[in-house]
């Protein structure tokens, strides 16, 4: 099963392959000629394909020889056989292979026929093991190879948001090279990553992300994050060093049976990658890959401009007024009219007129070129793939670049009948300039931009930067609002990775039924990132100029960090298969010995001698930190297949891992699973005709996991302070109270579905229902803080995931010519918490917290990922029934707050999509609508929309006011509600206070807003040239494809902001926007050709 | 083919052998960091967070001497509001960075012959931070607390402060009583490098302290407890030199937060309160009654007039810092941005720097700031007990009679005690030093003289001299204030303020702590003798 969007070429006939219908008896070739021939002849024919259309590229080989023809654009072919009893074998990828004897004549013409044994297509499943996919008890989603080389982008997964059905991919608002958020089947665990594991070649591989996770609280994630402050920027994940040319396909298996056998770290679910390792079709083959996206900038805000830069009324240099020119970022000044101008920071005088557009002004249209070249060679024996590719991506912050090299080596060779080895090698080479600084104050451009006061001239700003000691040139009294330009030109940070990965393995078929074999991984990188977390000159450091606070340096902080990672992966399998009449049997068998180690060397250092010299040595006061952390999981397990008559299928599991974060008497764990299939298309003797395929599948499996319990959490360790105090050492330890009696986490998942293809397979449908039950979480209990400590770890949790998958594909229209395919996936997640340390209706827990104000909580009873902090206080209507729910305001007219406000969860419950594909001859345009609807959202751009008067709410009591004594309106605002006496409110706020409200009372009520949204993700429009090329022309095959992504925002319920901009990868800050870099639309095209 | 196999099964075996988590207790055990570290090292980080590093945004604010005008995050007790982020910043810092720290040193050296001199520096630090606790918030955690990891316990009960102030004046005695009895020398002591002396009047200091809360609630425990501190010998047993200060000397990698707050973003956001200026400055009808410039008004304050922005406010723009003690203008108590903005009237006609033809009109970037170049550098050094806070509280106890004391040492303690201040200052910064013929004259005048031996003329005058002397250990100026009543500050007239009663007389409970310790925290608030509010006398004060 799959879901095809890109159909084209050989697109197309793997769409047949997936739709077709199934198992009816193969109807050969038809045959034509009589005339009955000796030796050397020539034969000749033509090849069409099930709807008679003449079929090119069709390989013809003479059996048992290494002569053969491909047929030409007219599905004609000849060639010249030496033997009139040879047998001519045709074949072309998703079609069945016909072997058709001369017999003596020398036309033969054929109709090819979809290879209707294709939806018994091959699904690659846990470690690497190849199943037929009838026989799977659990849902899996294979993915297409199209689908992630024509919509690029550089984090390989990022092309499939709304694709999968149960998968929930986000692409934050981070820059390229950012990390890919990707949930299958909702958030599972109360904490931080729900990362799927990514699995290449049969081998787990890390996906480590370096995600901005500032007030991400307690989970071990956000001790990856960078360390200093300033510098919140995402370094990315494991996913970015993969080029997508060299996947030949993706499955995603969801659910626990799926992932049973991964045991402990495919909680989340498995991303499968089979890299290429030899070419389509035999001997060798080149091609060139060339893929350009133009991306630019989406301005989603609806801002008011009406009143310009200044405050309580006076602009900047308002008549009689007292100059007020460091407003910067505040829009609470008198009402814009012709002729004004206004006094800047600088002292330049400037016209006082909105500035609307910053956002385009500002960014620069970005880019992604990206050039691969592959050559493959292919024989009876085996093959191998080698690929080279360059990828550089310009981001829309001017002085952000991402480039990746990669070479890739993949090989399959046949030492001899019985032994076999298999191999790959991914190098990857990235470099990430300037990654944009998001989702924070201090050197954020988003932040600033997005609140910059809307009268100021970007052109003054960036002449403006630097002040006449060379520091930070102030123009808002707010000085974490860093000058964008300043920020562009001094604040510098490189990431660095180089990255191996591969594996090795050796096949040994002991009998015909009997296979051994050994197989070695390792995926080691090393990271090198530097960043100047407070450029020297940075205003808030120091009033007025770089002067540092320790007198003889300069003030500023820069960091250099090296990581490295590595994680080696042995694992053994023994395999028997075997047929006892109608029972056919599989016994698996292995284990595995997964050793991971990562270090870190960082060294931080605060004030220079020298100014801009950003350098350990140059720095003051150093604070270096070395980081190590091992760990190890040993794992040995089976699985057991039986099967009747191919249509009923069981298959059971079991594993046991043993963990060495946990101590001895909890280290070991055992998990089973059993799953079913039965395919009742087959079970009767005659099924209707309408029927092409019909399968009921269950499941129930059991696993369990340590990802949230840090190596060494069952001790308390010591450690001592960079520096030392009156000339002695400072000594200290954590905040975590130690827990030595862990226990892995649990999960247990039941599952069932239905797949079926209807008329002709022009109705196809697939469903699954699951529940999930994941218990013993890790819960980061806050203890009282008068223990001395803030939290300890504690199983406890448990959390229930329930939800249904589904995909529907149906054929509308099908003619010779033309076809219309509609495809919808969707799912529906609810994971709800059902305790914490116990399980009693409201208790929480703060896993996280907003840059500003509000929380990420989770609260037993209700779904996890709550949105929590103060709202409006509500009239209790005991003075009055009347007033019951009536915002309360206060002697000052400021609404009145309550804390703890629940404003529900911030995770999305439905998400899917629709496609549309049309394919018209060799045409073919599609789009995807897709959506995620039903979570909430807290705005930090609305928030500061608010407090700066920006938003367009603001506008309310903007004059009206008592008049100051420079005769300037502070405007005025009479809240509609009651006093705290259940009175009609006659107490009025000047206008700036009143929408400051936000701030000074952390009052996020005004800012909650729906997150869902429909959007027209994608337009694709391919055309394959293949059959123009005549055979002699060096060039085989030429494919050309326009795409256009996130096109338009189709329905959204967040003011100002693009309700999937986020800048945050971890769970536990979910929900929680803040600034990013804007989302972006991206035109592009791909360019394919073979040689 | 048979090699083959056969290293097959080699690999096999290899892979299963010898058990499935050999070697996983050495992999489970930290390589970069220890299991045992000298605690002595560990009480110098609890000595460090000892600093009243957190008491700007309530305290200093409530006893008016120096606050921001600005709401949100900088908003306390400049409105009498309560700010649900910075009212737990006593319980976090002194839990977490001090009793955290403590409780380990304790826990380790209590049966450990050789440290028993750090086993009690230990206690009085941590009885320190325990004071600072039950007078911030009332009823506290204090027998049960800090034992998260030593005891598991982690969710502590609570107790009144009418039975933690017996227990912290024994923890006390006990303490001083065991230093030097035995044991090592603590060298590694950041604070007096193992001095037992000094520890021992740290200790005294404390107790005089903890007794003199007392005179209200419980007058015959205050004076024993008095008694005892004084031990006979108050020049022996207690701080009464500036040499023996329990002082945090705060340096470029342990910075001084004050300082951190007004040299970084929030530089243009602090100013002297008009009460505190108006005293030193001796403007009629002042909260000390004072009648003459003090000489520390020049030592503390800078006034950027006719600045305009944060930025104006440097040395070297047109607004160049006055110290001038005329020119100092003290901000008007609970004025928010936008009033003081509009406070042009406060300026003199024609201000600093401008002329009367061409007034500046003022705002609140002119009004006076304690010297950040000065003062409250990020490495000027903070005072957890002073020589010049030991002698007023002994004068007070000499007037109230305690230990056998006269109006005579009375009046030599008061004395002595605002010249110990006025010789303090220095510390600060060589910037700050007060002339000893300024100290002598101001000392010998009607502000440095205890008028007659009536109490009630005396407390005021002793009062407001705590107040100044208390400058920037917030903690202890609120405790005295609230205690004695004295300087005679006029409430906060800010309209939003949330106190019933004239001022803040605690602070609420964190959030969190009533998240996650519910049962404990609303036993506590039975025994607060009110709501948890600021408003709410703690027993002492009542």
């Amino acid at each position: 099963m799959g879901m095809l969007l890109l159909l084209y070429g050989q697109g197309m006939s793997q769409q047949m392959e997936l739709y077709a219908a199934i198992d009816k008896p193969i109807d050969a070739s038809t045959r034509n000629g009589e005339t009955r021939i000796s030796a050397l002849a020539d034969i000749s024919g033509t090849i069409t394909d099930e709807n008679g259309q003449p079929f090119p590229g069709v390989n013809i080989v003479v059996k048992g020889t290494s002569s053969g023809t491909t047929t030409d654009v007219n599905g004609k072919y000849s060639l010249t056989v030496n033997d009139d009893n040879a047998v001519l074998v045709m074949s072309f990828v998703g079609y069945a292979t016909q072997e058709v004897a001369l017999a003596g004549r020398t036309q033969i013409d054929v109709v090819m026929q979809p290879d209707v044994q294709s939806l018994d297509e091959v699904v690659v499943t846990a470690l690497g093991i190849e199943r037929s996919a009838k026989s799977l008890g659990y849902a899996t989603s294979k993915v297409n190879s199209d689908q992630l080389t024509i919509n690029r982008s550089p984090n390989l997964m990022n092309s499939l948001q709304g694709k999968v059905a149960g998968v929930n991919i986000s692409s934050l608002g981070t820059g390229p090279g950012g990390t890919s958020k990707i949930r299958i089947r909702g958030q599972s665990s109360i904490n931080g990553q729900n990362n799927p594991l990514i699995v290449i070649n049969g081998v787990p591989v890390d996906n480590t992300n370096f995600g901005t996770n500032p007030g991400n609280l307690g989970s071990n994630d956000g001790n990856i994050g960078t360390r200093g402050g300033g510098a919140t920027t995402d370094g990315g994940d494991g996913l970015t060093s993969i080029n997508p040319d060299d996947v030949e396909s993706m499955t995603v298996l969801k659910g626990a049976a799926a992932s049973a056998l991964y045991g402990s770290r495919a909680k989340d679910g498995v991303i499968m990658i089979t890299t290429k390792s030899k070419g389509t079709t035999k001997g060798i083959g080149i091609t060139y890959n060339m893929n350009y996206m133009n991306d630019q900038v989406l301005d989603f805000t609806d801002y008011q401009y009406e009143f310009g830069q200044g405050e309580n009324g006076v602009g900047p240099a308002s008549p009689g007024a007292p100059a007020n020119p460091v407003t910067g970022q505040w829009s609470f000044g008198p009402r814009i009219q012709p002729g004004m101008t206004q006094v800047l920071y600088n002292n330049e005088v400037v016209p006082y007129v909105a500035q609307k557009g910053i956002l385009n002004d500002f960014y620069r249209n970005g880019s992604t070129l990206t050039n691969s070249i592959s050559i493959s060679a292919t024989s009876d024996k085996g093959g191998m793939n080698v690929s080279v590719s360059n990828m550089k991506s310009d981001g829309v912050t001017p002085n952000n670049t991402y480039t990746r090299k990669t070479i890739n080596l993949g090989f399959g060779y046949d030492l001899s009948e019985k032994f076999s080895i298999k191999g790959n090698i991914n190098y990857s080479n990235e470099d990430n300039k300037n990654p944009p600084v998001v989702s924070e104050q201090d050197n954020s451009i988003p932040t600033s931009l997005l609140a910059m006061a809307n009268t100021m001239p970007l052109a003054v700003l960036e002449a403006n930067q630097f002040n006449s000691v060379g520091g930070e040139y102030s123009y808002s009294r707010f000085t974490n609002r860093t000058n964008p330009y300043w920020v562009l030109s001094r604040v510098r940070q490189n990431v660095i990775r180089d990255r191996v990965f591969g594996n090795l393995s050796l096949k040994y078929d002991i009998t015909k039924w009997l296979f051994a074999q050994v197989r070695v991984g390792q995926d080691y990188w090393s990271r090198n990132q530097d960043y100047t977390n407070s450029p020297t000159g940075k205003n808030n450091l120091n009033q007025g100029g770089i002067n540092s606070a320790t007198p003889g340096f300069v003030n500023g902080q820069y960091t250099q960090e090296a990581r490295t990672f590595r994680e080696t992966n042995v694992d053994f399998l023994i395999s028997a298969t075997k047929t006892f009449g109608d029972i056919g049997v599989n016994l698996t068998g292995g284990g595995n010995q997964m050793y991971r180690r990562s270090d870190l060397n960082s060294v931080q250092v605060t004030d220079f001698v020298v100014k801009d010299l950003y350098t350990v040595q140059n720095g003051r006061l150093k604070d270096p930190t070395y980081d190590r952390s091992e760990r190890a999981v040993n794992s040995l397990y089976g699985s057991a297949e039986i099967n009747y008559k191919q249509f009923l299928y069981l298959n059971a599991t079991v594993r046991n891992d043993w963990f060495s974060t946990l101590s001895p008497e909890n280290r070991s764990i055992v998990y089973p699973s059993v799953s079913a299939s039965y395919v009742l298309s087959e079970s009767f003797s005659a099924p209707p005709s309408w029927l092409d395929f019909a399968k009921i599948r269950a499941a129930y499996a059991e696993a369990g996991s340590d990802t949230d319990v840090p190596p060494y959490a069952d001790k308390l360790f010591y450690g001592t302070s960079a520096a030392q105090f009156g000339g002695q050492p400072v000594g200290n330890f954590g905040t975590t109270i130690p827990n030595a009696g862990l226990k892995p986490m649990r999960i247990a998942e039941t599952e069932v579905g239905l797949e079926t293809k209807m008329f002709d397979s022009r109705v196809g449908l697939d469903v699954a229902l699951y529940r999930r039950i994941t218990s013993d979480q890790i819960v980061n209990a806050q203890v009282s803080n008068a223990s001395g400590f803030v939290n300890t770890r504690i199983n406890s949790g448990e959390s229930e995931n329930k939800g249904i998958e589904v995909m529907v594909t149906l054929v509308p229209f099908r003619t010779s010519n033309f076809e219309w395919e509609f495809i919808f996936n969707g799912a529906y997640n609810e994971t709800k918490v059902l305790s914490l340390l116990t399980s009693k209706d409201g208790e929480s827990i703060t896993v996280g917290n907003h840059v500003f104000n509000g929380s990420v909580q989770q609260i037993v009873g209700k779904e996890m990922g709550q949105i929590v902090g103060n709202g409006y206080r509500r009239d209790d209507g005991t003075i009055n029934p009347e007033n019951l729910g009536k915002i309360v305001f206060g002697a000052d007219g400021l609404p009145l707050t309550t804390s703890n406000v629940v404003f529900g969860s911030a995770l999305p419950k439905w998400v899917g999509g629709f496609t549309n594909s049309f394919n018209y001859k060799d045409i073919i345009v599609s789009f995807l609508i897709d959506f995620k609807l039903g979570g909430k959202l807290l705005s930090g751009t609305n928030f500061n929309a608010y407090r700066h008067g920006l938003h367009k709410a603001s506008l309310e009591g903007r004059e009206g006011g008592t008049l100051d004594a420079g005769g300037n309106d502070p405007g005025k605002v009479t809240g509609v509600g009651v006093d705290i006496n259940s009175n009609p409110n006659t107490a009025s706020a000047r206008n700036e206070d009143y929408f400051s409200v936000v701030r000074a009372r952390a009052l996020i009520e005004p800012v909650i807003y729906d997150a869902g949204y429909w959007k027209l993700r994608q337009i694709t429009a391919g055309y394959d040239f293949t059959k123009f090329l005549s055979p002699t022309f060096p060039i085989k095959g030429l494919k050309l494809s326009f795409v256009a992504n996130n096109v338009l925002m189709l329905k959204k319920w967040a003011d100002n902001i693009d309700p999937e901009a986020f800048g945050y990868s971890s769970d536990n800050v979910v929900g929680m926007e803040s600034p990013t870099v804007p989302t972006t639309r991206s035109i592009g095209f791909n360019l394919n050709v073979k040689f | 083919m048979k090699k083959i196999l056969s290293i097959f099964i080699m690999a096999l075996s290899f892979t299963l052998l010898p058990s499935c988590d050999d070697g996983f207790d050495d992999l489970n055990t930290s390589k970069s960091g220890a299991t045992n570290l000298d605690p002595v090292f560990i009480l110098n980080n609890a000595l460090i967070a000892s600093s009243p590093n957190q008491s700007l945004i309530y305290e200093e604010a409530i006893v008016q001497q120096w606050f921001s005008t600005n709401t949100g995050v900088l908003e306390g007790g400049n409105f009498n509001k309560v700010n649900v982020n910075t009212t737990p910043n006593n319980w976090n810092n002194f839990y977490q960075n001090v009793i955290r720290y403590t409780n380990d040193v304790i826990v380790r050296t209590k049966d450990e012959p050789t440290r028993a001199n750090l086993y009690h520096m230990a206690r009085i630090l941590q009885a320190h931070a325990f004071m600072i606790l039950t007078d911030t918030y009332g009823s506290i955690p204090y027998s049960e607390a800090g034992g998260g990891y030593t005891a598991q316990n982690f969710f502590p009960t609570y107790e009144s402060q009418e039975t933690i102030y017996p227990k912290i004046i024994d923890e006390i005695t006990q303490a001083v009583a065991g230093l030097g009895t035995g044991g090592n020398v603590e060298t590694g002591d950041a604070l007096y490098q193992g001095n037992i002396a000094k520890w021992k009047k740290f200790g005294n200091s404390l107790l005089l302290r903890a007794g003199m809360r007392l005179f209200k609630a419980d007058a015959a425990k205050a004076a024993a407890t008095v008694t005892a501190a004084i031990g006979g010998d108050a020049a022996a047993n207690l701080i009464l030199s500036n040499a023996d200060n329990v002082i945090i000397k705060h340096d470029a990698n342990f910075v001084n937060g004050h300082g951190n707050t007004v040299n970084g973003g929030e530089a243009a956001n602090f100013y002297l309160a008009e009460p505190f200026i108006n005293a030193l400055k001796g403007v009629p009808g002042n909260v000390g009654n004072t009648t003459v410039v003090d000489p520390r008004l020049t030592a503390m304050a800078i006034r950027y007039g006719g600045a305009r922005s944060g930025g104006d406010q440097t040395a070297n723009s047109f607004a160049n810092g006055s110290k001038d003690p005329a020119d100092q203008f003290g901000c008007p108590v609970g004025s928010t941005d936008g009033e003081a903005d509009l406070s042009g009237a406060l300026l003199p006609p024609g201000g600093l720097y401008g002329t009367p033809a061409a007034p500046r009109t003022g705002n609140r970037f002119c009004y006076s700031q304690l010297d950040r170049n000065r003062m409250v550098k990020r490495t000027s050094p903070l005072f957890l007990i002073t020589a010049a806070q030991t002698q007023f509280l002994l004068a007070e106890a000499a007037m109230r009679g305690y230990a056998g004391l006269t109006f005579a040492q009375a009046a030599t303690y008061f004395n002595n005690g605002i010249k110990a201040h006025m010789d303090e200052m220095a510390l600060y910064d060589p910037g700050c030093a007060i002339s000893a013929v300024n100290r002598d004259t101001y000392a010998a005048g009607p502000e440095g003289t205890l008028s007659n031996g009536s109490l009630a003329a005396a407390l005021p005058q002793i009062g407001y001299q705590y107040w100044v002397a208390s400058l920037l250990n917030g903690h202890e100026a609120w405790a005295n204030f609230r205690r004695l009543g004295y300087p005679a500050l006029a409430p906060n007239p800010n309209p939003g303020s949330q106190v019933p009663g004239a001022f803040i007389e605690r602070l609420t409970y964190p959030d969190a702590e009533k998240l996650v310790n519910t049962a404990n925290v609303a036993d506590a608030v039975a025994t607060l003798g009110g709501p948890d509010a600021l408003g709410t006398k703690v027993w002492w004060a009542k």
